[in-house]
C-alpha cells in the first residue's frame, strides 16, 4: 500500500518536472492523445482517427493516414481540423489486422513534426481480413517497398525521428536535468531579490 | 581615414602576386588582369592567370533577334536597376532614351568604352557582360501604347505571404546587368544610371552574386539557405525554350519574354533553428545533392506518390517541391536568381535573401500558378518572405546598328 502510494508520489513529481519545463521551452508540437491510442487491440473497429496535439493545427499543414499492414493506404476524409485536434473519417469498414496511422503536421515555429503508431483490430464477429480498398494502392505500394527500405538504412531519414516511440531514455534523462535546472534557477533568483530587497 | 588599409591591402597583394602564390579568387583576378595590361611584368608567371584572363574578356552578344541575359549562362555578378520615367518623358522621349542605353549596352558588352565614357579603362574587360532591357506597365502608359503591352505585365494580384515595400517594387525601365565581375557590372550601371538622367530617376537596385566564374560550372545555383535552386529550369535548346519565349505575334512581341523580379527575404534565423532533416521535409530534395527524397540525383524526377513505412508521402505535400512542381515542359519558368547579403544588425542578424528573378513567355499562364501554389502552402514561407515585387516585358533584342524597343515604339 504505501510502497504503491510512494511510487504514484514519486511519478507525479517526475512527470511534473518533465512538464513544466518541456511544455514552454520546447516550441515543436507533438502527439498528446490518439484514438484509437497506441498499440490499441480494438474488437470493433474504429471508423475515425483523432489525434489531439500540443499545439493548434495549421489545416494546410496536417496529414494524418491509415495503412494496413500491407503498406497500403486506407481510404479516408481530409483531416478535419478543430483547434488542436484532428480526426480524419475512414471511408470503408476495417477488416481484422494491424493499422498504422501516419501523421505529419507543423509546429508553431513551422517545425515539421511526423510519426506514427499501430493499433490492431481484432472483432471476433469479423475473423477474415478484408482486401484494401484503395484503387491506386498497388503502384504506390510497390514505390513504398523500395522508399521505405531507403529510409530505414538512413539514420537520418524521418522515421528516425518521428515520436512512434515512447521518448528515448536520454530525453527524459534530459527533461530531468532541465527541470531541476529550473527549479535551482528559481531558488536562486529567489534568494538573490531576497539578498537584493534587505540591502535596499 | 580608409585610405591606408586600402593601400596597404593592395601592397600586399603585389607581395602576393611576385611570390607566386596565387591561391585566392581576387589574386587571381588581379594577376589576370596585370598580365594583360604588361605581359612582360618578370613578376608574373604567365601559366596559371590565362584562364582568368579569358574570363575578363569573354564576350556575350548583344545584338540579335532575342536578348541576352535571359538564357545565358547566369554571370557571376548582377545588378537589377530600375527606373522611374520622368513626368512628360513621352514616347519619342523613350525612344531617345532607349536609343542612348541601347548604344551604351552595344559598346560595353563588347568590351569598348561607352561614348564619353569617363573610365574607358573599366570597360576593357566586359568579363560576360550583358544588359538586359524591362519594360514596366508605366512605360507603356507613358508611350500611350496600353494596347501593346502584353496583358500578364501588370502588377501581380497580392498575396498572403507578402509584404512588399514600395522600395523593392515596381518600375517602368528595368536594366538587368550581369557580368562575372563585379567592377564590369558598377561601371556599366554607373554608365547607363548616368545616361537615363535626363529621362527617368533610379527607383530600385538590387545588387545579387552567385559563385565566382568558374568555381562550380554547370551547376544549379545555392542559395543562403544552403538548397540548389534552380533544378527544375528549362534546358536551353529544348522544346521547353517555347516556356521562355514568345514565337509569334507582331515584332514587338515575337522573341519576347516576360521577367518577374522578387526580392525574397530568408530569415537564416529561424532557419538556424531547423534541423537537416527538417530542412529536407520543408524543401523536399536533399539538400547535398539536390535530390528529391525519393530519389538519388539532382535531375531524379519526384515521385511523390512514395509512401514510406509509416504510410506517409515521403515527399511532404508541404514541401517546395511538391508545390512548385511543374510537369508540363511549356508551364516551366526560367528562374535565374542571384543571392543578396546586406549589412546584418549589430545583434549579428542576417540581410540576407533572393533576388528571385524568373522569365517566362506568359507571367498568367505560368508563374502565377505556381506562385498561388506556393503562396497557399509551402512551408519554406515560414522562413521566407517576399519583400518586393516587380514585372517587366522583356522586348526582342536589336539587330547592329537597331536599338532594344524600336520595334515598339519606332
Amino acid at each position: 500500500m504505501r510502497t504503491r502510494s510512494v511510487t504514484a508520489l514519486l511519478a507525479a513529481v517526475l512527470t511534473a518536472l518533465l512538464l513544466v519545463p518541456a511544455t514552454p521551452a520546447a516550441a515543436h508540437n507533438s502527439l498528446q492523445e490518439a484514438t484509437p491510442a497506441r498499440d490499441a487491440r480494438l474488437t470493433a473497429a474504429p471508423t475515425q482517427v483523432t489525434l489531439r496535439f500540443l499545439q493548434r493545427l495549421n489545416p494546410s499543414y496536417t496529414t494524418i493516414t491509415v495503412s494496413d499492414a500491407d503498406q497500403r493506404k486506407v481510404p479516408t476524409s481530409a483531416p478535419a481540423v478543430d483547434g488542436a485536434t484532428g480526426t480524419v473519417t475512414i471511408d470503408g469498414p476495417l477488416g481484422n489486422g494491424t493499422y498504422t496511422v501516419g501523421y505529419r503536421v507543423v509546429s508553431r515555429d513551422g517545425h515539421p513534426v511526423q510519426g506514427s503508431y499501430r493499433f490492431t483490430v481484432a472483432d471476433p464477429a469479423a475473423p477474415a481480413p478484408s482486401a484494401p480498398a484503395s484503387p491506386s494502392a498497388p503502384a504506390s505500394a510497390a514505390a513504398a517497398v523500395s522508399t521505405g527500405a531507403d529510409a530505414a538504412g538512413e539514420p537520418d531519414a524521418s522515421g528516425a525521428r518521428s515520436g512512434d516511440d515512447s521518448p528515448p531514455v536520454a530525453l527524459l534523462a534530459g527533461g530531468t536535468v532541465a527541470g531541476l535546472l529550473v527549479v535551482a534557477g528559481v531558488v536562486l533568483f529567489v534568494a538573490r531579490r531576497r539578498r537584493a530587497r534587505r540591502t535596499t | 581615414m580608409t585610405d591606408r588599409p586600402a593601400t596597404a591591402r593592395r601592397v600586399s597583394r603585389r607581395g602576393l602576386l611576385t611570390g607566386g602564390a596565387m591561391a585566392a579568387g581576387g589574386a587571381l583576378a588581379g594577376a589576370g588582369a596585370l598580365a594583360a595590361a604588361r605581359p612582360g611584368d618578370p613578376g608574373v608567371r604567365p601559366a596559371e592567370p590565362v584562364p582568368v584572363a579569358q574570363v575578363g574578356s569573354a564576350v556575350e552578344p548583344f545584338h540579335g533577334a532575342r536578348q541576352s541575359g535571359v538564357t545565358t549562362e547566369p554571370q557571376a555578378h548582377a545588378a537589377f536597376v530600375a527606373f522611374t520615367l520622368r513626368p512628360g518623358t513621352d514616347r519619342a522621349a523613350i525612344g531617345r532614351m532607349l536609343r542612348l542605353l541601347s548604344d551604351d549596352a552595344a559598346r560595353l558588352t563588347q568590351g569598348r568604352p561607352a561614348l564619353a565614357d569617363t573610365e574607358p579603362e573599366l570597360s576593357v574587360l566586359p568579363a560576360r557582360l550583358t544588359v538586359t532591357f524591362g519594360f514596366g506597365p508605366g512605360l507603356y502608359a507613358a508611350a500611350g501604347l496600353d494596347d501593346r503591352r502584353p496583358a500578364s505585365v501588370a502588377e501581380l494580384p497580392p498575396f498572403g505571404i507578402d509584404r512588399l515595400q514600395p522600395r523593392w517594387s515596381g518600375g517602368d525601365l528595368l536594366l538587368q546587368i550581369c557580368a562575372d565581375d563585379p567592377l564590369t557590372v558598377a561601371h556599366a550601371q554607373r554608365v547607363l544610371v548616368k545616361d537615363s538622367r535626363p529621362f527617368a530617376v533610379v527607383r530600385w537596385v538590387q545588387q545579387g552574386f552567385r559563385r565566382a566564374a568558374g568555381a562550380e560550372p554547370g551547376h544549379t545555383q545555392r542559395n543562403l539557405f544552403g538548397q540548389l535552386d534552380g533544378t527544375a529550369n528549362p534546358k536551353p535548346g529544348t522544346p521547353a525554350d517555347t516556356a521562355v519565349w514568345v514565337t509569334d505575334g507582331p515584332d514587338w512581341l515575337r522573341d519576347s519574354t516576360t521577367l518577374v523580379v522578387r526580392r525574397i527575404s530568408m530569415n537564416l534565423e529561424t532557419w538556424d533553428l531547423l534541423g537537416r532533416t527538417d530542412r529536407e521535409l520543408a524543401v523536399g530534395r536533399r539538400l547535398d545533392t539536390g535530390a528529391p527524397l525519393t530519389g538519388r540525383a539532382e535531375h531524379d524526377e519526384p515521385d511523390f506518390a512514395a509512401l514510406g513505412p509509416d504510410g506517409l508521402t515521403v515527399i511532404p505535400d508541404f514541401s517546395h517541391l511538391t508545390r512548385a512542381h511543374v510537369t508540363d515542359d511549356r508551364q516551366k519558368i526560367l528562374r535565374r536568381p542571384y543571392n543578396y547579403d546586406g549589412v546584418p544588425t549589430p545583434e549579428g542578424d542576417a540581410d540576407s535573401g533572393l533576388v528571385f528573378a524568373s522569365y517566362q513567355a506568359d507571367i498568367a499562364g505560368q508563374f502565377l500558378p505556381i506562385q498561388r501554389r506556393l503562396a497557399e502552402r509551402d512551408l519554406l514561407n515560414e522562413w521566407t518572405t517576399p519583400i518586393g515585387s516587380a514585372v517587366f516585358a522583356v522586348p526582342p533584342g536589336c539587330p547592329e546598328g537597331g536599338w532594344i524597343g524600336r520595334q515598339l515604339l519606332g
